[in-house]
């Protein structure tokens, strides 16, 4: 098992003190951050095992005792981030569903919105994810409530039964219930979830007026019948994990991270599978904002860079900025989450050269397997990691710790045969050229991030994660005009250290369409309280006091006859509509970049309930000081020094706070490398991260 | 912060740093558009496009969601430069027209072009076009289905300044404002559309600082050169020779009786393509007559997709791209015809060209797909005597490949829409749709088998609503390929309260009373190769896609 020590922290055990402890499972690596109430700190990176990924809660318990001494019995928090919903999904390896409709209706899934990705194409490929329930899985049921709320056509209660029966005859393991306007009245999805258990006590159902109540029936369809399809899996993922977890007598309950950057208890997790997509990714954008924090930038840009995608992620005011949708393979699913922006470049992004004779780099990537060139694992493409080894970012002896070993001379013959010779240019050119191709297309992939939520880069810090991220920080922010950069100490494990510092958060909505002057402060307080109890209900099963949850009110907004809505928070107080107008109006302003006084309506409410993870000190334990910080010089290329120049390299391990370094120089530690150009300063601040700055005026 | 000055003038690699900026650009351009638009059919139709042009009106970089507005600015930027030439430009101008019979396309798009300078010349334009609100004319909306001429259209605004070193035309503006139904939103749009050129100069500004102009110009010649090599390359793959199809459109709206034919000749002769639509009909009386712009944007959509796709798109390959359009012609109409309902032409030319190199390229042509969206529109007064007026644009099936079975219901080729969910429609008129499923038996038979289309039934909740449904593919079918069957035609009925029924032919406008139910079926998609090696052809059944009885008489399976 090839295992990396991250920290140096005290081996000897207090037999009393506990532990937080963050496990993010993801499809390589299983990432291990333990955590002590006096700052003591333990970082491990393990192999996923493939075939069983819940196992690598084991191999992490496992790994605690033998490498830290920390006995199970120590956990006083365990909180877990997974990709296996997403996984299921992208793997088609979900339950076998069915799926129940109003009569005239069983074909939404299937018939989507009928706009394509591929818009230069005449082979299409379906763009709705009619696999979930073909039609031979999907019933009708004579019911019908008017766009008013009232009953049309009562519910068909023997036509319900009759549905399940032959549902559960072709052997489904959940049902999707989906009727028209239920966002408005459930009565009808409530009742056939009362018939369809008393067929069989143990079916999982999932309830569009519960997974989703909001207007469009395409993708509220769309996304019950994805947590209808996921529940089975969670369950007997958590299940499992419950168990070995109670087997070596952990006391801490599961948690787990959801996408919207909240943790919830195994026992509510489970009920809404959905919420699980973002995961892994959402811990790392609030790991992200966490250093953010500690360095004092509360506007920040993270860039996690991997090995065939960048994913872009933007925290304005210290909060993650939440998107309602987003897209997984493709498909719509309207569940609310950290934004993330995935772009198609990263480190093993593959150059070619195209027909017109021009370098381009990506959207090809070589992946893990085989990996770049200079892996020596048959990957014979140049890929941008190959290109960061010739232009002298990369130590080939010292590459994720030296666990590694990369040929220096692989990554000079691919990109000699593929690039350098056919374009006639040095080796080094080439090299450079890559990344001068690839940081342009990470730059702009920023760029319209920023703008599509009207701000500008410029004022805000950059956190570059993943093993890449530090190597292109500084020549991205000299692309994008940011001043500011923050590495964080530990970028290679930030989502396991993220789910540490996430609230317990849950939240409900509920669609409210009425216009703003139709409503008063205590009709809205009115919807609200029940908002309250649904989130109340669920922070009781968590345990947590309702003195320590923090709530916080948001209501979608737009103006009549637009069909896109805007989230602005809502303080009740007298005088509410007015302040909830008047916000509405800025917002529409700094994103549309105008606004009219106009008719506006509520689309959805929105109820937040947080409360916060117990306050763990930073955990930075300063150099031992026995090591030499610098390590000598080595001949670096980048786009800003024109030619190699000699950059100093430092170890991170043996920097001390304080002590500050000029470009040109790299910065080299057991998971990432920093390269620091000329003319910016790198400095390494109280917490432990690095802060980079630009010397110079622009 | 300046990038490394380097000798070569136009290197690959900066090449590619550069094309890499301006995609972003024209990028940042759109997004700018969408976002600070009035108009709902940019918001949510996303009906605008933003390009940078260089100073020979020449595409550069392009940022647009449907491919009606693929280079459909070329014609306009032409006309505008032809009228004002760049030695007579100053910084701060900005150049207006929607004429579709000086390079416009349909007169609510309307197209602004800035120059952008860098130290006191031109080095490029930036330019958009928008689909506005309302630009007169005697329908709201500026789209009038029984439009005979031009004229009655709307505003038509020949190349003019709409802004004078910075000073609006304000003799412009005001005639503008007085024309339209909603000057505000026009204002707002334009000003947006003004927003966005802004963005583009402002950027191009910053590289020409940072490479220098003359680089920076000697760069954009090189992309072009390259894309224009690249598709050259790409169409020498293609063999030699002269590819024909015919297909027909049901009507015009005004002579119901008189079918339309879209006639296209395709030569490919080394490493250039020309589309000659020769034997194409007659201009006709009503809207659906198609500018040079449309038929353009049509082939370049065609040769994007016949090409190989990781080609950057830009005017270098438009270059080896010749086009036919015989004057007086569908195609080629002489004013003062009317144009406003020209996409579902577009369309028909945009599938025809693509289709008529089926056989030799069958790894990227599939069988035709229904090529249509059917538009049903509905106006009137709910019971508090408030006006309503939805509209929906309905799509068929697409066709089927060698190794794919078409998509059921999905827009193809030149448009790109979005339908209209039952919960959003009921909210918004006295209407209530009763069925939204899959037409089982549309979809062509084969052994890979076309896209299904839709059924939609809807029933008035008042009376005297105006109702408009202008179909296509109702007396035609998109044919199948390689032994493929052709998808099913369209077919709508109006079944009344008192229970009689008629057929609607293709275009039809009438009032409904409560109780009155439309019936549409939107047509199938080809299917490709012989529908007795169809392998799923049970689960077709299963899946409700086929029924029992057409999987006896068509797939052979019994």
């Amino acid at each position: 098992m090839a295992r990396v020590r991250l920290a140096n922290a005290a081996r000897h055990m207090n037999e009393h003190s506990t532990w937080d402890v963050g496990v993010d499972i993801g499809g390589t690596f299983t990432d291990v951050v333990c955590r002590a109430l006096d700052g003591r700190l333990h970082l491990a990176k393990i192999p996923t095992t493939r075939a069983d990924p819940s196992r690598g809660v084991l191999h992490a318990i496992e790994h605690m005792r033998r490498a830290w001494n920390i006995e199970p019995r120590q956990i006083a928090r365990f909180v877990h981030g997974t990709t296996v919903a997403t996984n299921a999904v992208l793997e088609r390896k979900g339950a076998k569903i069915g799926l129940i409709t109003t009569q005239g209706f069983k074909d939404t899934l299937e018939l989507g919105r009928q706009s394509r990705r591929a818009v230069y194409s005449v082979m299409l490929k379906p763009e709705t994810p009619g696999f979930l329930a073909p039609g031979a899985l999907r019933r009708e049921v004579p019911e019908r409530m008017a766009a008013s709320g009232a009953v049309l056509v009562p519910l068909d209660e023997e036509a319900v039964r009759q549905a399940g029966r032959s549902l559960l005859a072709a052997d489904v393991h959940a049902i999707a219930v989906v009727f028209l306007f239920s966002y408005l009245n459930p009565a009808h999805e409530l009742r056939a979830r009362e018939l369809l258990l008393a067929l069989r006590p143990d079916l999982m159902i999932s309830l569009s007026c519960e997974v989703d109540p909001a207007f469009r029936e395409y993708e509220r369809t769309c996304i019950t019948a994805f947590d209808a399809y996921l529940k089975p899996v969670i369950d007997r993922y958590l299940e499992r994990m419950e168990r070995d977890l109670a087997a070596h007598a952990v006391p801490a309950p599961l948690q787990i991270m959801q996408s919207r950057g909240g943790v919830a208890c195994a026992q509510v997790a489970r009920r809404r599978p959905v919420r699980l997509f973002l995961s892994g990714p959402a811990a790392g954008v609030i790991g992200a904002s966490r250093v953010g924090r500690e360095a004092g930038a509360l506007d920040i840009i993270s860039i996690d860079i991997g090995g065939t995608s960048a994913d872009i992620a933007l925290v304005h005011g210290g909060r993650p900025i939440i998107a309602s949708e987003g897209t997984l393979d493709g498909y719509a699913v309207r569940v609310p989450m950290v934004d993330v922006n995935a772009i198609g470049a990263g480190g093993g992004s593959i150059a070619w050269l195209d027909a017109g004779g021009s370098l381009r780099v990506g959207p090809h990537s070589a992946g893990a397997e085989p990996g770049p060139a200079c892996y020596a694992r048959g990957g014979g493409q140049p890929t941008v990691t190959d290109a960061s080894v010739v232009l002298g970012y990369i130590d080939p002896a010292y590459f994720a710790g030296g666990a590694v070993r990369l040929d220096p001379a692989r990554a000079r013959a691919a990109i000699e045969r593929s690039i350098a010779q056919p374009l006639g240019m040095s080796v080094e050119q080439a090299a450079l050229g890559i990344h001068r191709v690839v940081n342009a297309n990470m730059a702009e992939g920023i760029r319209l991030v920023s703008v599509k939520r009207g701000i500008d880069p410029r004022g805000f810090a950059l956190v570059p994660l993943g093993g890449a991220g530090p190597v292109h920080a500084t020549a991205l922010a000299r692309d994008l005009g940011i001043r500011s950069i923050v590495v964080p100490r530990h970028p290679g494990v930030l989502s396991a250290d993220g789910l540490l510092c996430a609230p317990v958060e849950h939240e409900a909505a509920k669609a409210y369409h009425r216009r703003l002057d139709e409503v008063d402060a205590p009709a809205l307080a009115a919807q609200f309280e029940e908002l309250d109890a649904r989130c109340a209900a669920l922070m009781a099963i968590e345990g947590v006091a309702s003195a320590a949850v923090a709530v916080h009110y948001f209501a979608d907004l737009c103006y009549v006859g637009q069909s896109y809505h805007l989230e602005v928070p809502v303080v009740l107080a007298a005088g509410v509509p007015q302040a909830i107008e008047r916000d509405f109006y800025a917002l529409h302003d700094r994103i549309y970049g105008h606004s009219t006084p106009g008719r506006v309506q509520f689309v959805n409410l929105r109820a937040v309930h947080q409360a916060a993870a117990r306050e763990l000190p930073a955990g930075f334990e300063a150099a031992a000081g026995q090591g030499a910080a610098s390590k000598g010089v080595r001949a670096i290329l980048t786009e800003a020094t024109g030619g190699f120049v000699a950059a100093r390299i430092h170890e991170r391990e043996h920097l001390q706070p304080g002590s500050a370094i000029e470009g040109p120089a790299v910065i080299e530690q057991m998971d990432t490398t920093t390269v620091v150009d000329p003319g910016w300063r790198a400095q390494v601040h109280a917490s432990g991260h690095i802060v980079m700055t630009w010397g110079e005026t622009p | 912060m300046s990038p490394a000055a380097s000798t070569a003038s136009a290197d690959p690699i900066t090449s590619e740093v550069i094309r890499n900026k301006l995609e972003g650009i024209a990028n940042e351009m759109e997004m700018t558009l969408l976002k600070s638009s009035f108009s709902p059919i940019v918001k949510e139709g996303l009906d605008t496009s933003a390009s940078l042009f260089t100073v020979n009106a020449e595409t550069l970089a392009q940022a647009c969601a449907i491919p009606v507005h693929l280079a459909t600015l070329i014609p306009a930027i032409h006309n505008m430069l032809q009228r004002f030439p760049l030695a007579t430009m100053r910084e701060g101008d900005a150049y207006i027209l929607n004429d579709p019979y000086c390079g416009g396309t349909h007169l609510p798009d309307i197209a602004l072009m800035t120059p952008v300078f860098h130290a006191g010349r031109v080095i490029a334009l930036a330019a958009t076009m928008t689909h506005h609100g309302d630009i007169g004319g005697y329908s709201p909306g500026s789209l009038p289905p029984g439009a005979t001429e031009i004229y009655q259209e709307g505003l038509r605004i020949p190349p003019l300044k709409f802004r004078d070193a910075g000073e609006y035309n304000e003799t412009l503006v005001a005639l503008l404002r007085q024309n339209s139904r909603l000057p505000d939103s026009l204002m707002g749009d334009l000003n947006a559309q003004l927003a966005a050129c802004n963005v583009g100069a402002r950027r191009l500004g910053e590289l020409a600082t940072s490479y220098g102009a003359e680089r920076l110009m000697a760069i954009f010649d090189d992309l072009l050169d390259r894309s224009e090599r690249m598709t050259r390359a790409a169409l020498r793959a293609i063999p030699n020779g002269t590819y024909r199809y015919v297909d027909t459109m049901d009507n015009d709206g005004i002579d119901l009786d008189r079918p339309l034919t879209i006639e296209v000749a395709v030569t490919v002769a080394e490493g250039s393509i020309e589309f000659d639509l020769t034997g194409t009909s007659a201009q006709v009386k009503g809207p659906m007559n198609c500018v040079p712009s449309g038929s353009q944007a049509a082939a370049y959509y065609a040769v994007r997709v016949l090409t190989d796709p990781a080609i950057p798109t830009n005017g270098g390959c438009f270059r080896p791209v010749a086009i036919k359009l015989p004057p007086g012609s569908l195609v080629n109409p002489v004013e003062p015809a009317p144009v406003n309902a020209r996409t579902s032409t577009i369309k028909r030319i945009a599938t025809s060209m693509v289709s008529a190199l089926a056989q030799v390229l069958p790894q990227r042509v599939a069988a035709p797909a229904a090529g249509t969206l059917l538009v049903v529109a509905f106006g009137g007064r709910h019971d508090d005597g408030r006006r309503f007026i939805v509209g929906e644009l309905i799509a068929g099936g697409s066709g089927a490949a060698r190794g794919l079975d078409g998509v059921d219901v999905i827009d193809t080729d030149a448009s790109n829409c979005m339908n209209l969910p039952a919960e959003a429609l009921e909210m918004e008129a006295p209407l209530r749709l009763h069925r939204v499923e899959l037409r089982r038996d549309s979809g062509g038979a084969g052994e890979y088998r076309g896209g299904l289309g839709v059924v939609r039934e809807y029933e008035a909740l008042a009376d005297g609503i105006a109702f408009t449904h202008r179909g296509e593919r109702h007396f035609s079918a998109a044919p199948g390929l390689d032994g493929g069957l052709p998808g099913a035609s369209a077919c709508s009925l109006i079944r009344r309260a008192d229970g009689t029924q008629t057929t609607i032919a293709s275009k039809l406008y009438t009032t409904l009373d409560a109780g009155d139910r439309v019936i549409v079926e939107t047509p199938g998609g080809g299917g490709y190769g012989d529908p007795r090696r169809r392998k799923a052809i049970e689960r077709d059944v299963a899946d409700g896609k086929v029924s029992p009885e057409a999987a006896r008489r068509l797939y052979g399976g019994e």
